[in-house]
């Protein structure tokens, strides 16, 4: 596909993703009134219940107005990135998003790294020495590991390496980036256990399937090395389909960071998430799933851009001559 | 680099020989069982000799062309001695493997399909596989990438930047051979390289491998299943039947005179598009595992000859004439009779009087037209096809791939819908059977039904066939007083014992799944039967059983049929008229006698080219 | 023709050769996984009657106190028996995830089945759905579903029933498609077999091991799923002894009592091993015995 093509795609699919936010960006503004009970106790929250502090909510959400035009006032000031003040401590939204967003990256591009480099080298090693000791034992960890949930793991790392070795802080953040580095290990660790398990199961099954292909006989009949085999034919032909698992791994680390920053104590996005659930803060909810949900959005276009550029029977298109 | 000066192709008899196996044998380890897959292998390749390795499935042909390379898959094992300028190959280590594979041995693979890495564009598929040795610049490269490719046949040079996926198979399979010999190997091995290409391009791809053996002075070794391409394009055949090799001569005299029955059998079952014989000699059984019948002549359990003395021990390759070779202890005994049944077999020659077509037609397409539609491209499968087929009539539709004449079929039988013209089938309108009404659409499953080409994927692996069975009894004959019996007979009309029943398809072999799903179509009792290339997934000893099963059930019940085949030998013993189709068209029509007799149009006459005849001047014919 | 007697011998042959692969044996690991679940099921059905003291009995003098005779797992910070609650907790584990899971295989077989045989405006219609569902964090709906209508167990195993549904009927739909072109349906269609039974007694057969091994699977996930939202304190009343909660609530005893948190989390691992392998070991069976070839 020329250079135009690839934009035509990529147009196409910003527009599907452009309704894909909007659609999301309404049922997140609905969460307000799915929630049983007085619309305006919940936004009270623990504040008392005066004629003032009515008026002052009323206008502040704009609730005498129709629905469809809260709405749009309430979707116009998010895309400002402004989604009001939490209920609970009445700091803005926005803030609050923003002081805890750098932890939750740094935990979720850990976890990442982690996850590509041991799922991809368990499953392409598992794969080479197949039905060996080294494939069986890798196998069998990746069962444990994909029943292994992340909090399961975190509370049992924490157990072992910071309570009985204590070779890892047991909470906290830490000051600068290679404290902050070495405290998130134990986190980043547990978080990946389920997603590189995940990722290595794939990955073998589909390099064995390459192993077993006849251009990959055809190429070692030729008397190709060893080395260009493995990396031109075999890594390049597995690794396709785990592009096409990438959104399952995105939502998979999603989960796991909420569940690990609670199991570490660790004030991140994922807490926030959690507190704000527990405490009905609407306003911080709605911030932070409309967060998750653009990454998760923009992210599946990611891959779908990249298995294009990748593969060429998609970009070229199948036509025989 | 192609080297300067062209040796002629000749084959020095009295040299070393360049390749040699004693006592290759090939097993399939597993942790609690060995099962061989072939035994007691011994070859020998002169240089710049061809010889051919002929087998059918299951024969381990394709294996011992791996094992000769040190490229057989996991579970595999090779014993034995594979003698190359004085070395056991196997006992190479893998390092040493790769000096040798490309550049000493090359090997090409059966399908262009699976063959090339659909991500790299051809020209780097051959590039990558130049030696490293001496360092070529870019352009040097790209240069040499080209000749390459113009040494195949290529001349277009865009054809290096383009992806597997947008050639057609011929091209990928001519891109398969230059990137093998790009190192310039002195023995190359062609394992089956024709058999998934279209029929016309079989011959084309054959005489180019043969031209380049010739200018390069290479040795070749052709695996196939197709005897009569063995005779056509090597000097001498080894026969492989069940893991063991039972018989080796030079084309001309193996073709003239074989010495083994299974060889015989194989030659006399082998359709002749050349003329009508009274009906096909088969083999009966199929193919054992080579387990199965150690210890004993591998043939004996399917031989007419079989004796005692057969079974008592298994064996081997014996001298029985100057460059003859054969395994069979009864030759002495058994020669003049094999040799009378070879003449006989090449002397019948039974012309079909042309047959007058029926003044209503049990089937008529008039000017039938499909159109695909993919997105933003339409494909034009037929373009106006007007066919007919009287009652009890036998025609054929030949064509190949692309030709339209599976789509014609799938649409009378109701598979898909044509796009225009009128189509009726035993008076009813069938050209799109959705808008009939059950029981018009009742009526015309009772008059024609259809046998599809892969017995191994037509029948529900999960059900048992007396399940099958009555099912298709259930709809088709509903009325049917005792369905349990009904599957006892249909069983025992296709020649398989009714206590087949209780089995599931997984347990029988090719053939006789066949059968069963020819039973299956018979239990609706139709007038016409549409059979979709119903013997090309079988093994060649097998076909022929098929094939006098259909000739049988046509003279017992009066069914006609509509063979769908690119096979011009099948419709020569089977079909009185012909219908030969190119891109969607009828091009040309009539008697079968008279149309493969004297074809009057360039595809038809080029299609008859393309049926291998066994002698070298079939490669060189004109083009 | 002539007789028949080599095709039968042969025929026999590999009667036998395939009656052989069946009686291969059961690996032992399946058993235990068998076990597991066993034992699960027992405990979610009994556990009153096989706790041996009751689940929320407090004895506030020996909070977070170590294995004992009396409390082989020792107590709570509230004094309750650990193993009582393990035992108890099995119930929550259990349930939720079997009904999920019957659930979406049910409708993930149907919506599958449809989409991949039917194909049309059908397919289309639910490919969308599924393609938008699919890949969700549940977890994160579950959790903003409780923060905001409110936090119930059985709710969370409604939504999670809504999530899981596209994820089986995609997966339904790829086995169905691999199906749909093979020639046995195409003759079934020819012979005049109607389209229900088509997809239901040929095609489903043959997609039945990728069903079942997917159900397990989903029922392993769900257990997986509702525990860590219990962990997060969403889902039950902090009183009922579920594992997730035990996990989260015992979290601070780890200097004291670490088996009140081991204890729960191994149950929770334990279930979702033996039932991941179960999945597997069902998928080979049932290929083995000639599905999908």
């Amino acid at each position: 596909m020329s250079g135009r093509g690839l934009l035509v795609f990529v147009l196409r699919r910003l527009v599907v993703l452009a309704l894909l936010l909007i659609v999301i960006s309404f049922v997140t503004f609905s969460l307000l009134y799915i929630s049983p009970g007085n619309l305006i106790d919940i936004l009270l929250g623990a504040r008392p219940h005066t004629a003032a502090t009515v008026r002052a909510l009323t206008r502040e959400y704009h609730l005498n107005k129709p629905f469809l035009v809260q709405y749009w006032l309430w979707a116009r000031q998010a895309v400002q990135l402004r989604f009001g003040t939490s209920i609970q401590t009445s700091l803005s939204v926005t803030g609050e998003i923003g002081a805890r967003l750098p932890l939750t990256m740094f935990l979720g591009i850990y976890s990442f790294v982690l996850t590509m480099v041991f799922g991809i080298g368990f499953g392409v090693i598992s794969a080479l020495r197949r039905g060996g000791i080294v494939d069986r034992g890798l196998v069998g960890a990746a069962m444990l590991g994909l029943s292994t949930p992340a909090f399961v793991a975190g509370v049992a790392l924490l157990y072992v390496f910071a309570i009985k070795v204590r070779w890892f802080p047991a909470y906290g953040v830490g000051t600068g980036f290679l404290n902050e580095f070495w405290h998130l290990t134990l986190p980043a660790v547990a978080l990946a256990v389920t997603t590189v398990a995940y990722v290595s199961r794939h990955t073998r099954a589909a390099m064995i399937g390459t192993l077993d292909q006849d251009y990959v006989v055809f190429a070692r009949a030729r008397g190709l090395s060893s080395r260009r085999v493995l990396f031109t034919y075999l890594l390049r032909n597995a690794l396709i389909p785990v592009i096409t698992i990438s959104g399952v791994i995105l939502s998979s680390l999603i989960v796991g960071v909420v569940l690990v920053e609670v199991a570490f104590s660790l004030p991140g996005l994922g807490s926030l998430l959690v507190t704000a659930a527990t405490t009905k803060d609407i306003p911080v909810l709605q911030g932070v799933v409309l967060l998750f949900a653009v990454v998760i959005v923009v992210a599946n276009l990611l891959a779908d851009v990249i298995y294009m550029v990748v593969d060429p029977r998609i970009r070229v298109g199948e036509r025989a001559t | 680099m192609i080297p300067e000066s062209l040796p002629a192709a000749t084959h020095d008899p009295s040299a070393a020989p360049v390749l040699q196996t004693e006592g290759l044998r090939i097993d399939r380890v597993r942790p609690d069982r060995r099962d061989t897959i072939v035994t007691a292998i011994d070859l020998t390749l002169d240089p710049g000799e061809t010889i051919g390795i002929v087998g059918e499935s299951g024969s381990g042909k394709s294996m011992t062309a791996r094992a000769i390379m040190g490229l057989l898959p996991r579970g595999l094992v090779a014993g034995g001695t594979v003698r190359y300028q004085d070395r056991n190959l196997l006992d190479l280590t893998e390092r040493e493997w790769q000096a040798m594979r490309g550049s000493e041995i090359g090997l090409i693979l059966q399908d262009p399909f699976t063959m090339l890495n659909p991500l790299m564009a051809c020209g780097k598929i051959i590039s990558e596989s130049l030696l490293r040795e001496p360092r070529l610049s870019r352009d040097a490269r790209r240069a040499e990438v080209v000749r390459r490719l113009a040494e195949v046949g290529i001349r277009d040079a865009s054809v290096a930047g383009r992806y597997p996926f947008q050639l057609s198979g011929g091209m990928r399979q001519r891109v398969g051979i230059a990137a093998a010999l790009a190192r310039d190997p002195r023995v190359l091995i062609a394992d089956e390289p024709t058999t998934a290409l279209d029929v016309t391009t079989q011959r084309d791809v054959l005489a180019l491998i043969k031209s380049i053996q010739a200018a390069r002075g290479m040795s070749l070794i052709l695996i196939t299943h197709d005897l009569r391409v063995a005779f056509a394009v090597c000097d001498r055949v080894y026969v492989l039947y069940a893991g063991s090799l039972i018989e080796m001569g030079s084309s001309a005299e193996l073709d003239a005179e074989p010495l083994h029955p299974y060889s015989l059998g194989l030659l006399l079952s082998e359709p002749s598009a050349e003329r009508r014989t009274g009906g096909l000699v088969a083999i009966p059984g199929s193919v054992p595992a080579p387990d199965e019948v150690a210890g004993s002549c591998t043939f004996a359990p399917r031989c007419n000859w079989a004796a005692p003395a057969c079974t008592q021990d298994s064996p081997r390759l014996a001298e029985v004439a100057p460059g003859r070779l054969s395994a069979c202890v009864r030759l002495p005994e058994i020669r003049a009779e094999m040799a009378a049944l070879r003449r006989r077999g090449e002397q019948d020659d039974r012309p079909v009087a042309a047959a007058q077509p029926a003044e209503t037609p049990l089937i008529k397409v008039q000017d039938a037209r499909k159109v695909f539609r993919n997105g933003r491209r339409t494909v034009t499968a037929l373009d106006g096809v007007s066919i007919e087929v009287g009652e009890h009539e036998s025609v054929g539709i030949v064509g190949e791939s692309g030709s339209g004449k599976t789509t014609l079929a799938r649409i009378l039988v109701g598979l898909e819908r044509a796009t225009g013209g009128q189509i009726s089938v035993g008076g009813i309108p069938a050209t799109n059977w959705a808008s009939l009404s059950e029981r018009d659409r009742r009526r015309l499953r009772s008059t024609i039904q259809i046998v599809f080409q892969d017995p191994y994927s037509s029948l529900n692996p999960m059900r048992s066939i007396g399940s099958i069975l009555r099912e298709a009894i259930a709809i088709g004959a509903p009325d049917m007083p005792d369905r349990g019996a009904e599957v006892g007979n249909l069983l025992r009309s296709v020649g398989l014992p009714a206590d087949y029943a209780r089995r599931k398809p997984v347990a029988l072999s090719g053939g006789e799944r066949q059968r069963v799903a020819i039973a299956r179509v018979l239990a609706a009792r139709p007038r016409v039967l549409v059979c979709d290339e119903p013997v090309s997934a079988l093994d060649m000893s097998v076909q022929a059983q098929i094939l006098n099963l259909l000739i049988s059930l046509r003279a017992e019940r009066g069914l006609g049929y509509l063979f769908i085949t690119h096979d011009l030998s099948i419709v020569r013993q089977l079909t009185e008229r012909l219908y030969v189709m190119h891109s969607g068209r009828v091009v040309e029509s009539g008697p079968t006698e008279d149309v493969l007799s004297s074809p009057r149009d360039p595809y038809t006459a080029a299609l008859l080219r393309s049926v291998p005849r066994p002698e070298p001047e079939w490669l060189a014919a004109s083009k | 023709m002539t007789s028949a007697d080599p095709v039968l011998l042969l025929g026999e042959q590999r009667l036998r050769a395939g009656a052989r692969a069946r009686r291969r044996v059961v690996s032992p690991v399946i058993w235990l996984a068998f076990a597991v679940m066993a034992g699960v099921l027992l405990m979610a059905l009994f556990g009153a009657l096989l706790a041996p003291q009751s689940p929320s009995a407090q004895h506030l003098a020996i909070v977070d106190a170590p294995p004992s005779g009396a409390h082989w797992l020792g107590t709570d910070a509230l004094g309750r028996d650990v193993l009582s609650r393990v035992i108890a907790g099995a119930r929550t584990a259990f349930f939720g995830p079997l009904v999920i899971a019957a659930a979406s295989f049910v409708l993930g077989n149907l919506l599958g089945l449809l989409a991949g045989y039917r194909g049309g405006l059908a397919d289309a219609v639910i490919m969308r759905w599924v393609d938008f569902m699919w890949s969700l964090p549940s977890l994160v709906i579950l959790v903003v579903v409780a923060g905001t209508v409110g936090s119930s167990y059985w709710l969370a195993v409604a939504v999670l029933i809504v999530l899981t549904v596209p994820f089986d009927t995609r997966v339904i739909r790829g086995a169905t498609l691999e199906q749909v072109p093979r020639p046995y349906v195409e003759a079934a269609k020819t012979l005049g077999v109607p389209r229900w039974k088509i997809m239901l007694f040929h095609i489903w057969p043959n997609v039945s091991p990728v069903a079942v091994a997917n159900t397990c699977l989903v029922f392993a996930g769900s257990l997986v799923t509702l525990a860590g939202l219990e962990f997060l304190g969403l889902g039950l009343p902090p009183g009922i002894p579920d594992w997730g909660l035990m996990l989260s609530q015992n979290e601070a005893l780890l200097f004291t009592n670490p088996l009140a948190t081991i204890a729960p989390g191994a149950m929770i691992v334990l279930t979702a091993i033996a039932m991941n392998l179960i999945g597997d070991w069902l998928y080979e069976l049932l290929t083995s015995r000639g599905a999908g070839r």
